[in-house]
């Protein structure tokens, strides 16, 4: 097909056909030579404006969502300030100073801790679990794949009452099955319970994520190395740990980074619905605080502090996690 | 292109001229807190003051719970488009009064030459929402606790009715316990810090802080970590512990667990008549709240919410809310409001004329509220409570007594523990609301 580019005064480039182009993204796009290449690099974008505007949607959202809030909420975390912003007062770190000083604060910080690596270890071990078990199933795979994606269509609040109510020591079915057996279950007067429930929560809120990109990676490890393994002899739990394991170990990697992400920042309504941080603060994780202390108690300078700690740590853990976690993770397959 | 304009400007004219013709009516808003059946019963009352005229009408919306309600409008007034009329509970009073988004109550109805007579109103909800004798809010849903409890669970364990003090009270849940009557002699109700600490420090008149309770100002601080609350918290342990008093939970409400039987007795809310007249399926009464022996009770005070005026609007629409308000506290208005709902009457005369019915004949339970806020003269203690950023303080002050309940510290150091958390946040509230009341 001809490039319909008579409009253009520029003369015609011979792209090898691949690359064929209408007037201004010729322009913008090409090199000075007139050839196109394979793959976008920096030097084929002659011009600043055709990335700009290709960007510029997504980087007016982020503008709008994060870095405004972003920038807010750091001026925030400096002030003392009236809910309906009638007196504010500018206190320096006294925000901080009280956040450190607090011991409420450092048993959350505890919490979470314990909170997002339990989280982290059961959704990938799960998901890993499932995601190897449905792809050695023949029959109905797509059925049960389906099945598995479903929790993850559910309101993380839905999610949270749902088990509240299943576990709840009174009322809830699986609580009194747990009680049938003799296990003394009872949320709501012991720290672990309570803990263990939002755990839960979260992981199976999440499994359905992690899973997904477990069986897309099973699925890319190529077919001949697991056939020669086959035929020597490995069976398919050795034939797992040995080769597919190793092979997808940027996808666990990457899966390692959301889940902490996920626990830490996008867990605050699980927990409001499946315990309201209780008891005795016990699951009261760090992001749950800035919800509580800025949204429920009104109390915009000590949450704003909080929510820059989070992104300090956020950042600090993302950049702990590629500059030596990844050391450990292989691409070159 | 210029046909197009024209009948565009065409139509918004006659847009407009409709609209200025079929809205002669001013038209306010009022962003509530109640849902299920009470946010019915707003509705209702409402229709009730639109059909009563012609001039103004009201919009209810419900906004989610108290917080959510609060939240709602810091948000809407921050960018200008807060409605004319918001309900907020009895903790925010000083959030309120002191964000200058609000027009006092008082005043406003002074301004419309429909002033208050605040000695009309019941005297607890006056020393809550008055400040010098001027009403800050419209009292609208005013409660108090009272026990109810399951008659046929206090017959089956051979008690006539729940004993008047704790000291009565207490054996007679540990035998319905073990008597095996029920499982749940008690449910702990999920507001517990209003029933059991601020009401029982009223109703047994010991102080809860300094400057009477904070009436005084703003230097007020936290002194409950003394005397009799303490023994009421080791007996909320000791309750708990023994199994003799259940905790309900998520997932549930604490006045499920009384209404479908399971447990004896809750301290609860008044208002919560609405959900145990619908639910109960058993004997049931209610009686007022337990005190210490060889104490004379004071009155309990109030919970609940009013209506707060905020800022920012036309006369017109002052206009309406002050006719919104004179509508609601009409004899008329209270007493249907009470006996639909169970909340209080808020002005003596309302209760007169329900008393003067009948109406406490046929439904005994109804009167005890009342007679329990209006009993004897209220003293420093019992006058209610006036503490800056009080949601925040709560949050913390059930944190450590749970933690006592927990086990995991001492009840003395959990007080001792929370006054401490208590009293940081109200010097910050001091610190930044500086020369306020």
């Amino acid at each position: 097909m001809p490039a319909r580019n008579s409009t253009a005064a520029l003369p015609v480039a011979a792209g090898g056909g691949a690359l064929r182009l209408r007037w201004p993204f010729r322009r913008l796009l090409l090199k000075g030579d007139g050839q196109a290449e394979s793959g976008l690099k920096r030097a084929h974008f002659r011009d600043w404006r055709l990335p700009f505007w290709l960007l510029a949607p997504q980087l007016f959202i982020l503008l709008l969502f994060f870095f405004i809030p972003s920038i807010r909420a750091l001026i925030q975390a400096f002030q003392l300030t009236d809910p309906f912003g009638a007196t504010t007062q500018w206190v320096g770190f006294q925000n901080f100073e009280r956040l450190f000083r607090s011991g409420v604060y450092w048993s959350s910080a505890q919490v979470t801790l314990i909170f997002t690596i339990a989280q982290n270890v059961l959704t990938l071990s799960l998901a890993l679990l499932l995601a190897f078990a449905s792809n050695h199933i023949l029959r109905g795979r797509g059925v049960y794949r389906t099945v598995l994606l479903l929790p993850y269509a559910i309101a993380p609040a839905i999610a949270g009452i749902m088990l509240a109510f299943l576990f709840n020591p009174r009322v809830g079915p699986v609580a009194h099955m747990l009680q049938g057996l003799g296990f003394d279950w009872d949320p709501n007067r012991n720290s672990w319970h309570a803990l263990s429930l939002i755990v839960m929560a979260a992981s199976w809120k999440h499994i359905c994520y992690n899973y997904i990109f477990l069986v897309a990676a099973l699925l890319s490890v190529p077919q001949s190395i697991l056939e020669s393994a086959y035929l020597d002899g490995a069976g398919p739990i050795q034939r797992f740990l040995r080769i597919s394991l190793p092979m997808i170990t940027p996808t666990l990697f990457f899966l390692i980074v959301i889940n902490f992400v996920y626990g830490l920042f996008e867990t605050f309504a699980i927990v409001d619905a499946t315990t309201r941080g209780g008891p005795a603060g016990a699951t009261s994780i760090l992001v749950y605080k800035v919800y509580q202390d800025g949204f429920v108690t009104l109390d915009l300078g000590s949450s704003a502090a909080q929510s820059v700690v989070l992104m300090a740590l956020a950042l600090a853990l993302t950049f702990a996690q590629f500059r030596f976690v990844e050391r450990r993770v292989n691409y070159s397959v | 292109m210029r046909p197009f304009y024209g009948a565009f400007a065409g139509a918004g004219a006659l847009l407009l001229a409709g609209l200025s013709s079929a809205q002669a009516a001013t038209e306010i808003e009022f962003w509530h807190a109640m849902s299920g059946a009470l946010g019915e019963r707003v509705d209702e009352v409402v229709k009730k003051f639109n059909d009563s005229q012609k001039d103004y009408v009201v919009k209810a919306i419900a906004k989610g719970n108290y917080d959510e309600v609060l939240n709602g409008t810091i948000a809407a007034y921050r960018a200008k488009r807060q409605p004319e009329i918001v309900q907020s509970n009895e903790r925010s009073f000083l959030t309120m009064v002191n964000s200058g988004a609000i027009v006092s109550t008082s005043e406003l109805m002074a301004q419309q030459g429909r002033p208050v007579d605040v000695s009309k109103f019941i005297a607890p909800v006056v020393s809550y929402f008055a400040i010098d004798g001027k009403l800050q809010a419209m009292p609208f849903n005013s409660s108090t606790p009272i026990l109810f409890y399951n008659r046929d669970h206090f017959k089956a364990a051979g008690f006539d009715k729940p004993g008047a003090t704790w000291q009565e009270l207490e054996p007679q849940l540990d035998a319905i316990k073990a008597k095996g009557v029920s499982k749940c002699a008690m449910v702990l109700p999920g507001d517990y810090e209003w029933s059991f600490l601020e009401n029982y420090s009223a109703v047994n008149d010991i102080p809860y802080a300094t400057k009477r309770n904070g009436m005084d100002g703003l230097d007020t601080s936290f002194i409950f970590n003394k005397g009799k609350l303490v023994g009421q918290v080791e007996r909320m342990k000791r309750l708990v512990s023994s199994g003799v008093m259940q905790l309900a939970g998520q997932g549930i409400i604490p006045i499920q667990l009384f209404t479908s039987g399971e447990c004896s007795t809750i301290i609860a809310s008044t208002a919560s008549h609405a959900a145990v007249v619908a639910a109960a399926k058993f004997d049931w009464s209610a009686a007022e709240l337990p005190y210490e022996q060889g104490v004379t009770p004071k009155n309990s005070v109030i919970g609940g919410a009013a209506l707060w005026t905020l800022k920012g609007h036309t006369p017109e629409k002052y206009k309406a809310i002050a006719a919104f308000y004179d509508f609601l506290a009409k004899t008329d208005t209270q007493v249907w409001w009470h006996q639909a709902t169970g909340y209080v009457p808020v002005t003596t005369a309302a209760y007169d004329a329900a008393k003067a019915e009948g109406y406490y004949q046929k439904n005994p339970t109804r009167e005890i509220a009342v007679v329990q806020l209006m009993r004897g003269t209220p003293s420093d203690n019992s006058l209610g409570f006036r503490i800056g950023n009080s949601n925040q303080i709560n949050v913390a002050i059930m944190e450590e007594v749970s933690a006592a309940f927990l086990g995991k510290k001492p009840v003395q150091q959990a007080l001792d523990d929370a006054v401490g958390r208590g009293n940081e946040v109200l010097r910050r509230y001091e610190q930044l609301n500086a020369g306020k009341k």
